[in-house]
């Protein structure tokens, strides 16, 4: 009887590194990460003009293409928000934030409306589907890519 | 048997267009030693196939379950909706070619591209004619790389 209890023992100790893995994936299904407060962390940033945060928080991979299928690298991109030809963003803001986990890699779509105008004050008011890539560097999740997509069914 | 038959289809392609591929695609290899630029860069070939061939299976062997992929006009899909799509033959033949690859970040189970895709024709109502910029996510699962998503801008005519 002794010598089934310890096996029971035994057994259950030997699967507890297994149960815990599983346990800690269920209660953190996307990582333990507020994907929510990183996207709009993000897009405050741009927003106000947080150029030390932007930064560190893109990859020097970092590539964006506008809905004009225009490309800009991280040095591109930041160069511009730093710049005299900086475009003013009154509104950006995303909504419906979607995300897609795959291990050192996640995919966040969102859609966001953006308000604003260029130097010229031309308008960039606008609703876009975008899709956004991050990618988990020494530790710290970061961006890598975005493609952004006008909503045509708000037209 | 038919599988046998697409998967020796594939092997005899990814071969074939291995060298194109790689003349195309930076070369990043990961610390393994792997060549993830040039793996994904064949990949990129193999997905616009499938799209082209109404070849679904082969795109549900290459899109991972959690597939996301937002199309022109800010259409979002899953997997089982883009393999749909592409396997229908109802929707018309569109032609579909990619070039100026880049592999913009390579890891040991990540890897993210760019490229300009191209393509003439119409499925359903819809004229999907013209040059589009495309990023491409990889990840590679269980030792093989899958296609995770895809973001699509059409290249305004003006460019």
């Amino acid at each position: 009887m002794r010598q089934i209890h310890v096996g029971a023992l035994a057994l259950i100790l030997s699967f507890t590194p297994l149960a815990f893995a599983q346990t800690k994936s269920a209660a953190t299904p996307r990582g333990g990460v507020d994907w929510k407060a990183l996207d709009h962390k993000w897009l405050d940033s741009e927003r106000t003009g947080d150029l030390d945060y932007l930064e560190k928080f893109f990859a020097d991979s970092y590539v964006l293409v506008l809905a004009n299928g225009q490309t800009y690298t991280k040095k591109e991109w930041l160069g511009i928000l730093r710049g005299p030809d900086r475009p003013t963003l009154l509104t950006l803001d995303p909504e419906n934030i979607q995300v897609h986990v795959f291990g050192n890699v996640a995919i966040l779509t969102d859609h966001t409306t953006i308000k604003g105008h260029d130097s010229k004050g031309n308008s960039l008011d606008g609703e876009f589907n975008v899709f956004r890539v991050v990618i988990k560097q020494d530790g710290e999740w970061r961006a890598t890519g975005v493609v952004m997509n006008p909503d045509l069914s708000k037209k | 048997m038919k599988r046998a038959y697409v998967l020796a289809t594939m092997i005899v392609f990814l071969i074939a267009s291995g060298a194109v591929a790689l003349g195309q695609a930076p070369k990043k290899p990961a610390a393994s030693g792997e060549d993830v630029a040039g793996t994904v860069a064949i990949l990129d070939h193999v997905w616009l196939d499938a799209a082209h061939n109404h070849d679904g299976e082969t795109a549900a062997w290459l899109f991972a379950d959690n597939f996301v992929e937002i199309h022109p006009g800010g259409i979002l899909v899953s997997k089982q909706q883009q393999v749909d799509m592409i396997k229908n033959t109802q929707l018309g033949d569109i032609a579909i070619q990619s070039s100026d690859i880049q592999v913009r970040y390579a890891s040991l189970d990540v890897a993210v591209l760019t490229d300009t895709t191209t393509i003439r024709g119409t499925q359903g109502e819809t004229n999907y004619g013209g040059q589009y910029r495309v990023m491409r996510v990889f990840v590679k699962q269980q030792g093989r790389w899958r296609a995770a998503g895809a973001g699509i801008a059409r290249i305004a005519a003006a460019q």
